[in-house]
C-alpha cells in the first residue's frame, strides 16, 4: 500500500515531467542563442533535482513540519521581503530573487509554507480533551485571524505584482476552511468580505492587471496587445485537432507567435501538437496526481497530515486548473505556472516537495 | 453532503470542464483556429509580371513594358533605417527627408518590404547594387513599367493606367483586384484590363511572430498579361492624327466590309505616360482642361450632322418611293415652310437629287423632307444607325439622338411643326450624332447595305476574337436606292461646283459629303464623311472638326489624310 503510493505518483510525475521537457524543446529549439538551446536541460537538471527532493521528503517525518512551522512560515515571509529589497525585476514584475546561478521565485515557496502554516493551525487540538479546537474557534480565530496570516504574504505576493498567485493563496486558505470544521456561515462572510470590495480594489490594480481582467472578458478589444496572447493560446489549442500537428509542427509555438510558450503557455505548446487526445490524457494524468492526494487525505487518521494533504491536492489542482484555463481563455492570464510542464525551477522544486510530503503522510499513517 | 465529498466533487468538475473546453477548441472550433493558425504564419511576397502589350494589326507595337526599378526597404531591423535612407537619398540626390516619410506612408508589416522611390535610373540602380553587401535590407527590384514608344499615339483608343479608384474597386472585388492594383481608366487598357492585367506570383513564405521568414514554401511564378492586338494601322493612325494635330476634333477611318477601325484620332489628345511617371501637374491639368482631352470625342460626342444627314432623308425619299431619280425641286435661295422663311446657302436653280447632294442644295431637302414627314426620316435615321449606340467595343458610346414628333412630346411636351421637319431634313435641330455613327451610315453606303458593327480589337492572345465581332446587320435598302445615292455622293467630289471637289485631286476617287453644323456658338462645326475608293470602298472617313469652320476645311484634311495614304501605298 505504501509503496504503491509513492510508485504511483512517481510514475505519473515522471510522465508529466518527460511531457514537459518534450515541449519545452519544441518551443525553444529554432530560438537562436545557447541560453535557449539548454533550455530543456536545464529543465531536465531541475527535473532530476526536484526528484531529490521528492525522495527526500517522502522519507522525512512531516510530523516535523509541525514543529517548524513558524519557522517555515518566517522564512516565506522573509524571502518576500527580501524580493522587495532586491528582486531581480523580469517582465515587469519583481518575482525573483536571484540565488546563485538561478533564480529564486518566493511566491512558489509562499503557497507551500502557508499551506503548512494553515493545516497546523486548524488541527491544533486543547490541552484537556483531544477534540479539535478549530471546532470551537469564534470567527475571530476561526477566520480573521487566519486570514491576517495569510493576507501578509498575499499582499507581498499581489504587490510584486504577481496577482495570481495571491489569489491562488485566497482561493487555497477558503477551501482549507472548508475543510475545517469552522462554521459555513463564517466562510460565507469571508467570502463576501472578499467579493464586496473588488470594486474598490480595482483602483488599486496595475494597469495591466487590468488590462489582462478586460482582455478576459473580451480579448478582441486589443488583439495585438495584451489580448494576443490569449488569442494566440486558442489558436494553438484550437488548431491541434482531435490529433494535434504532431511534435515539434506546431506552428503557432515555434514560429514564436505564442508569447511564454514554453513557461505559463506550456500547455498550448502542448495541446498544439498533441491534440485533443494527448491533452485530454494530461488532464486525466494530473487529476489521476490529485485523486492519490485526496485518497492519502482520506485515509489519514492524523488531521494536521489530512489538512496538509487536502492542502497539497488543492493547490496542484488549483494551479493546473486555471493555468489550463487561462490557455484556453477560460480564465484571465494571471502569470501561473502549469506546476511540473512548465519551465522554472521554483515552481518545479516546490511541487516536488509537495508530493514528497504528500507520500510522506501516507507512508507515516502506517507507522502509527 | 460531507464538506470533503463535495471538495472532490468540485475537483472532478474542475477537470471535466477543463476537457469540456478543449473539446470545445480542439473539435468544435477546430477548423476556424487552424485557419487561422495558417494565416498567421504564411505570407506571401508578390512578384509581378508585366502587362500585356498593345499591337497594331500588323503587330507593331504601340504600348508595352519597359523595365523600371523601385528601391525597397525590408524592414526587418530598424536600427540602420536613417543611415540606409541617407545613402538612398544621396545617390538619388532627394534627400533622406522624403524618402522617410515615403517610408512611413507605405510601410504594412515588417515582413513586407517597403518601397521608398519608385522609377529610379538604372544608374542610380546599379549604384546602389553595389551597397547589397553593406546594406542587405535595401532591396533594388526591377518592376515592368507601362511603355508608350509612340507617345501619345490613338491615346483616346488606349486609355492609361492608374492605381485603382473605389467605385472600379467595389466592382471587381470580386474578380481578384486589390487596393493599390494598376488598371486601366479608359479605351483598350479599361475594357480588356481582365485579359492585360499580369497575374501576381511570388514567393510564399513561413514567417514568425515578428514577420521575420523562417522557410520558403512555394514559388509561383508570375505571369504576363496577355497581348491585345488592335485592327488599327499605326501607319494610318500617325498620318492621321499629324493631319489632325492642333485642330480640335475627330477622325475615323474604318473598314466598311468589316467594320474594323483602322485609325482613331481625336485632337486634343493627351501623353498616357504621364499617369505612369505620376506627373501630376500635367495630370490635373488634363481634368482640367475646358477642351476635355481625356473624352474620345468620336465615340462620347454626340453633335449636329448636319448636311451629312441629307443622305438619310435622300435614301427614305428614296425608298419610299416619294422622290426618285428624276425628281427635281427649284432652289431660289429660299422658301416658306409655314410662315417661317427657310434658307439655302445658295440659289441653285433646279436640281435633281444627284445635284442636290453635290451641291448640299437645302430646299431640295426640305421639300422632300415635308413629303416623307418627320416620322419617316426618324425611322430611316435609325436603320442607318442613328440614335442608338453603334456597337463600339469599347465604353462610354453616345447614342446621339434623333428626334420625331412622338418624342418631342413625351419629353418635351411641345408640338412638332413642319418647320422643325425641315430643319431635321438637314440635319440641324436636335439631331445629334457621334463622328463614329456618322462613319458606320457611310459605311451602309459604302458596302451596299450592311449597317456594320465597328470595332478595334482583333484579337486578345492568340485567340482571334474580331470574327466574333463581326456584326452585319442588313439594310434592307433597293439596289436603286444606293445606286442613286451613290452617284450624288461620287458627284459631290467630281462635280466642279461640289462641296467636295478639294478631293477632286487626289489619285484616289473618292466619294462624300460635307457637312456644316450650325452651332448656337462659336464657329460652325465641320464634316466630312466619305468613302474610297469609290468603286471598290476599303476606307470610309469621317472627319469632324469642332467649331472648324465650314465643311470644306473638313474636307481638306481629309484630302491630306488621303494624300499621305496613297504617297505611302497604304490605299
Amino acid at each position: 500500500m505504501t509503496r504503491s503510493s509513492f510508485f504511483r505518483i512517481l510514475i505519473l510525475v515522471l510522465i508529466i515531467v518527460g511531457l514537459g521537457v518534450l515541449s519545452i524543446y519544441s518551443s525553444t529549439y529554432q530560438k537562436e542563442g545557447t541560453q535557449w538551446q539548454d533550455i530543456y536541460k536545464r529543465q531536465m537538471l531541475w527535473a532530476a533535482i526536484g526528484l531529490a527532493c521528492f525522495l527526500f521528503f517522502s522519507n522525512f517525518n512531516y510530523r516535523r513540519l509541525w514543529d517548524a512551522n513558524y519557522f517555515i512560515y518566517g522564512a516565506a515571509l522573509f524571502f518576500l521581503f527580501l524580493v522587495f529589497a532586491l528582486g531581480v525585476i523580469r517582465l515587469g514584475a519583481q518575482r525573483w530573487l536571484k540565488v546563485a546561478w538561478f533564480n529564486f521565485q518566493p511566491s512558489e515557496f509562499a503557497k507551500l509554507a502557508v499551506i503548512i502554516f494553515l493545516a497546523r493551525y486548524f488541527s491544533r487540538k486543547s490541552a484537556d480533551d483531544t477534540s479539535l479546537l478549530s471546532g470551537k474557534f469564534g470567527i475571530f480565530r476561526g477566520i480573521i485571524l487566519p486570514f491576517i496570516f495569510v493576507a501578509v504574504p498575499m499582499f507581498l505576493i499581489i504587490e510584486q505584482p504577481d496577482l495570481g498567485s495571491g489569489l491562488m493563496l485566497m482561493l487555497v486558505f477558503m477551501g482549507l476552511l472548508y475543510l475545517t470544521n469552522v462554521r459555513l456561515k463564517y466562510i460565507i462572510v469571508l467570502f463576501a468580505a472578499s467579493i464586496l470590495p473588488l470594486p474598490f480594489f480595482w483602483h488599486f490594480l496595475h494597469d495591466y492587471q487590468k488590462q489582462r481582467l478586460l482582455v478576459f472578458l473580451n480579448p478582441n478589444i486589443d488583439p495585438l496587445g495584451a489580448g494576443y496572447t490569449v488569442i494566440q493560446s486558442k489558436i494553438a489549442i484550437g488548431s491541434g485537432g482531435f490529433l494535434g500537428k504532431g511534435w515539434l509542427r506546431g506552428s503557432q509555438s515555434q514560429l514564436y507567435f505564442l508569447p511564454e510558450s514554453h513557461t505559463d503557455f506550456i500547455f498550448a505548446t502542448f495541446s498544439e501538437q498533441w491534440g485533443f487526445l494527448g491533452s485530454c490524457l494530461l488532464i486525466l494524468i494530473y487529476y489521476l496526481i490529485i485523486r492519490q492526494g485526496i485518497i492519502i487525505a482520506q485515509r489519514t487518521q492524523d488531521s494536521f497530515g489530512k489538512l496538509l494533504a487536502y492542502g497539497i491536492a488543492l493547490l496542484l489542482s488549483l494551479q493546473v486548473f486555471i493555468n489550463i484555463a487561462m490557455n484556453m481563455g477560460l480564465a484571465p492570464v494571471v502569470g501561473l505556472p502549469l506546476p511540473l510542464m512548465s519551465y522554472g525551477g521554483s515552481s518545479m522544486l516546490v511541487t516536488f516537495v509537495s508530493l514528497g510530503i504528500l507520500v510522506n503522510i501516507d507512508r507515516t499513517r502506517n507507522v502509527f | 453532503m460531507e464538506r470533503r465529498k463535495i471538495l472532490s466533487l468540485i475537483i472532478i468538475l474542475m477537470f471535466l470542464s477543463l476537457a469540456g473546453g478543449l473539446l470545445n477548441l480542439d473539435i468544435l472550433q477546430g477548423a476556424k483556429f487552424r485557419r487561422l493558425s495558417d494565416s498567421n504564419c504564411i505570407r506571401l511576397i508578390s512578384q509581378s509580371g508585366s502587362r500585356g502589350n498593345i499591337l497594331d494589326r500588323n503587330g507593331e507595337v504601340i504600348v508595352n513594358n519597359r523595365i523600371s526599378y523601385d528601391v525597397m526597404i525590408m524592414p526587418q531591423d530598424m536600427d540602420r533605417l536613417d543611415e540606409e535612407l541617407d545613402l538612398i537619398g544621396r545617390i538619388l540626390g532627394t534627400g533622406a527627408k522624403g524618402l522617410k516619410a515615403e517610408f512611413k506612408k507605405n510601410f504594412l508589416s515588417s515582413s513586407i518590404p517597403v518601397t521608398v522611390a519608385t522609377n529610379i535610373k538604372s544608374t542610380e540602380a546599379i549604384l546602389l547594387g553595389e551597397y547589397k553587401a553593406d546594406y542587405p535590407s535595401i532591396i533594388v527590384t526591377p518592376k515592368p513599367l507601362r511603355n508608350y514608344p509612340c507617345g501619345s499615339l490613338a491615346s483616346h483608343l488606349i486609355g492609361y493606367l492608374n492605381e485603382i479608384d473605389r467605385w472600379r474597386l467595389t466592382k471587381l472585388e470580386d474578380y481578384g483586384y486589390k487596393t493599390k492594383d494598376i488598371v486601366g481608366f479608359g479605351g483598350v487598357e479599361e475594357k480588356y484590363d481582365y485579359y492585360l492585367r499580369q497575374e501576381e506570383g511570388g514567393l510564399s513564405v513561413e514567417v514568425n511572430h515578428r514577420g521575420k521568414i523562417t522557410r520558403v514554401l512555394g514559388f509561383e511564378p508570375p505571369r504576363n498579361g496577355r497581348d491585345v492586338q488592335l485592327t488599327l494601322d499605326i501607319r494610318i493612325q500617325k498620318i492621321v492624327e499629324d493631319s489632325l494635330r492642333g485642330r480640335k476634333g475627330s477622325v475615323v477611318l474604318m473598314d466598311p466590309r468589316t467594320g474594323e477601325i483602322l485609325a482613331l484620332a481625336n485632337y486634343p489628345d493627351f501623353n498616357p505616360s504621364a499617369f505612369v511617371n505620376k506627373r501630376s501637374r500635367e495630370i490635373s491639368g488634363l481634368f482640367n482642361n475646358p477642351d476635355s482631352p481625356l473624352v474620345n470625342r468620336a465615340i462620347a460626342s454626340a453633335y449636329p450632322p448636319a448636311s451629312v444627314f441629307k443622305l438619310v432623308v435622300a435614301s427614305a425619299g428614296l425608298e419610299t418611293k416619294k422622290i426618285n431619280s428624276s425628281t427635281r425641286f427649284f432652289c431660289d435661295g429660299s422658301m416658306m415652310v409655314g410662315r417661317r422663311r427657310f434658307k439655302c446657302w445658295a440659289r441653285h436653280g433646279s436640281e435633281d437629287i444627284f445635284q442636290a447632294i453635290a451641291h448640299s442644295c437645302d430646299i431640295f431637302f426640305y421639300r422632300t423632307g415635308l413629303l416623307l414627314g418627320a416620322q419617316n426620316i426618324h425611322d430611316y435615321a435609325l436603320r442607318l444607325g442613328l440614335g442608338k449606340p453603334p456597337g463600339f467595343d469599347l465604353e462610354g458610346e453616345t447614342a446621339g439622338y434623333i428626334p420625331s414628333p412622338l418624342k418631342r412630346k413625351l419629353n418635351n411636351f411641345r408640338s412638332w411643326f413642319d418647320g422643325d421637319t425641315a430643319n431635321f431634313s438637314i440635319g440641324q435641330g436636335d439631331c445629334l450624332a457621334s463622328p463614329m455613327q456618322i462613319t458606320v451610315m457611310l459605311a451602309v453606303f459604302a458596302n451596299r447595305g450592311w449597317l456594320v458593327a465597328p470595332h478595334v480589337v482583333k484579337a486578345v492572345g492568340d485567340v482571334e476574337i474580331a470574327s466574333r465581332k463581326r456584326r452585319f446587320n442588313a439594310v434592307p435598302f433597293r439596289k436603286e436606292t444606293f445606286d442613286v445615292v451613290r452617284r450624288g455622293l461620287s458627284r459631290v467630289v467630281s462635280d466642279p461646283e461640289g462641296t467636295g471637289n478639294a478631293l477632286a485631286g487626289l489619285p484616289v476617287k473618292v466619294s462624300g459629303k460635307t457637312g456644316t453644323a450650325q452651332v448656337s456658338r462659336g464657329a460652325t462645326h465641320a464634316w466630312f464623311a466619305g468613302f474610297f475608293p469609290s468603286d471598290e470602298p476599303k476606307y470610309v472617313i469621317c472627319v469632324f472638326l469642332e467649331n472648324g469652320g465650314p465643311g470644306h476645311a473638313a474636307c481638306q484634311l481629309a484630302g491630306k489624310i488621303i494624300e499621305a495614304m496613297s504617297a505611302q501605298g497604304l490605299i
